[in-house]
């Protein structure tokens, strides 16, 4: 899968789970307001109930006083009852109308309470007009309220009140219950949800972290290898984005092992070539060098000395060519042939070559030269090069002096030829190291071009470098580093 | 009695018959010499002297290795496949120093292998030069058989 489809879905899953918290805590909300507006209406029923029972008990209570005071100032409170008791019935009505064993004892009530009203306005009338018609109201008062009939209605009320308020305080009881209920699960599922955004947040987050280091990871190892020269082919098949990366590292890698393989060929090719050229080159020269002795042989004593200024040129142009042959063919040879390694005493090494091609009137000093175990024969080519340069470039007027010195670094010895010769000025110190740049004219001898072609050669080969530091009449300081394995 | 040494030069360089010829001169040797540019025309005159019936044949045969039309090699096993000539002492003078071509003539039984100099370093030791060089082997073989 693509990093960034994972990316997506790790994401998608967080913002998923906050969308499903978010509609199951609207939900739950909900519920709880229901069952809050569930509880405040059972409130409602039941202070309205009480009210409806107060004022059928103060009508009562009124009716009362009036039979027994005749003090009309009763009846207000009587007929003030009596009005407001059809709007407190359909009030209550209204509030207990889901609940249909509720309003049969609503309904109950409100039909004792008029046959109540029945009886206690035929009463009041009654004792109005008592003084007109005394008979009525003592008729009434026998029969009627000496009997009870309004005390056993009123009783039946009482009896029902406290049956709708008995349910009502239950329902109450269940509602509230409801209601502490939905706020708890709403505060439980709160806290779940909020801890599982939270766990695969993290678990998302630390997976695609890790899942693209470790990508990174393989492509850096990847890119190391081809740094090292490993072209090695790595398998992916994650099919992601650095997917693609790593299908260029991949061909990078390859275009490279072609390009170097290709370039190792070609460098066979040409050193082939060198030493090919370099040794059918010989055969003509030779030629040439044994007709000129034949001539001098032949003609002795004949030859002016202007031809035998000539005929003397012809060695001396021989002898050029073949140094410059002899310097392909080694310049070739460092590529071809690999020598073993062995064990070098450098101080030693360097007095044997002195010995070979210094001169007696030059000074040798050597200093701190190590023993180490390396290809003699290429470190011998390496100071034997310079070593000759010190001797081809030195000031006739004074004794020539030449210093090798070494010091240790951590993987490299680093070793300095100084002498006291010409010095070489500045701007030719990049060129000298080039095959064939001699800052000698052609017709001087022994100048070739190649010595210091040979030296860069042989030092590249060790990955190693050399440098120069000089100035004109100063002499030069050739220094160069060597591994000491 | 026949004293003269008979030497067969085969060598496609102008130069070398040029060095051979002098240096037999300066040896002041009785000789006869035949030379052939390559292989073919030394087997027609190996040929011709067996011809003549007077069993004239070379006492050496000087060979080069590199040469056009027929090589030195092809030459020897021709020569050895011969009953009337696989006999003759064959030295080869060749510039080659490859290790396949000393190996192949060793084995088709040649007198000696000898590399031509190439080098001019040490112009002063007359062996190192052709002729020097040359004179010195010629030396030895004439001498080696015995005349």
């Amino acid at each position: 899968m693509r990093l960034a489809a994972q990316i997506f879905l790790g994401f998608s899953v967080v913002i998923g789970i906050s969308i499903t918290d978010s509609y199951v805590n609207y939900n739950l909300s909900e519920k709880v307001n229901k069952n809050t507006e569930y509880v405040a209406r059972s409130e409602t029923i039941i202070r309205n109930s009480s009210r409806l029972h107060r004022s059928i008990i103060e009508m009562q209570s009124a009716f009362r006083g009036y039979l027994l005071t005749s003090d009309t100032t009763f009846l207000g409170a009587y007929f003030e009852g009596s009005e407001i008791m059809p709007q407190l019935f359909n009030e209550q009505r209204v509030l207990l109308r889901n609940s249909p064993s509720q309003l049969k004892r609503l309904d109950k009530i409100a039909a004792l309470h008029q046959s109540w009203i029945g009886y206690s306005d035929q009463l009041i009338n009654a004792k109005r007009g008592v003084a007109t018609n005394p008979s009525v109201y003592q008729d009434l008062f026998e029969n009627k309220l000496r009997k009870q009939v309004g005390k056993k209605i009123n009783d039946q009320i009482s009896l029902i009140f406290k049956d709708l308020d008995k349910s009502e305080y239950r329902v109450r009881a269940v509602r509230r219950d409801a209601l502490n209920q939905s706020v708890e699960r709403t505060r439980r599922f709160s806290l779940i949800f909020l801890l599982l955004t939270v766990v695969i947040g993290i678990v998302s987050t630390l997976y695609i972290v890790r899942l693209i280091t470790k990508r990174i990871a393989s492509m850096v190892n990847l890119a190391d290898n081809i740094s090292k020269g490993e072209f090695a082919i790595v398998k992916d098949d994650k099919n992601d984005e650095l997917t693609s990366l790593s299908i260029s590292l991949n061909s990078m890698s390859e275009t490279l092992n072609k390009n170097i393989k290709e370039l190792e060929k070609r460098n066979k090719e040409l050193n082939q070539f060198a030493y090919v050229v370099s040794h059918d080159l010989k055969a003509p020269i030779r030629g040439i060098y044994n007709v000129t002795q034949w001539i001098e042989e032949d003609l002795g004593g004949e030859v002016s000395p202007q031809m035998r200024k000539y005929l003397n040129i012809i060695p001396d142009r021989i002898k050029r060519m073949e140094d410059l042959i002899h310097g392909l063919l080694d310049y070739a040879r460092i590529s071809r042939e690999k020598p073993l390694k062995e064990r070098v005493d450098v101080d030693k090494l360097v007095r044997d070559i002195a010995e070979l091609i210094v001169p007696e009137n030059f000074e040798v000093q050597t200093m701190n030269l190590p023993v180490l175990s390396t290809e003699k024969i290429r470190l011998e080519q390496v100071f034997s090069n310079l070593m000759s340069n010190a001797v081809k470039y030195s000031k006739p007027e004074q004794n020539g002096k030449i210093s090798i010195s070494c010091i240790e670094l951590d993987d490299f010895y680093q070793f300095s030829i100084a002498d006291n010769g010409i010095g070489i000025e500045p701007q030719f110190h990049s060129k000298i190291f080039e095959i064939f740049q001699t800052l000698r004219e052609k017709h001087a001898k022994e100048s070739t071009g190649i010595g210091l072609a040979i030296v860069k050669k042989i030092i590249d080969d060790q990955h190693c470098t050399i440098n120069v530091h000089s100035e004109l009449g100063e002499g030069s300081v050739f220094t160069f580093t060597w591994p000491k394995f | 009695m026949n004293s003269k040494n008979i030497i067969l030069l085969v060598d496609d360089d102008e130069l070398d018959v040029i060095s051979v010829e002098r240096s037999l001169k300066k040896l002041d040797q009785d000789y006869e010499l035949f030379t052939a540019y390559n292989g073919i025309e030394a087997l027609e005159i190996l040929k011709s002297q067996l011809e003549e019936g007077k069993g004239h044949l070379p006492d050496v045969i000087l060979l080069d290795l590199n040469m056009p039309k027929m090589n030195g090699i092809e030459f020897l096993k021709v020569l050895r496949g011969d009953d009337k000539l696989k006999h003759l002492k064959v030295f080869v003078m060749t510039t080659s120093g490859e290790e396949a071509d000393r190996k192949a003539t060793e084995q088709l039984g040649v007198s000696g292998y000898l590399i031509k100099p190439l080098n001019f370093n040490n112009n002063t030791k007359r062996s190192d030069s052709m002729d020097g060089f040359v004179q010195f082997h010629l030396r030895k073989i004439l001498a080696s058989k015995g005349l």
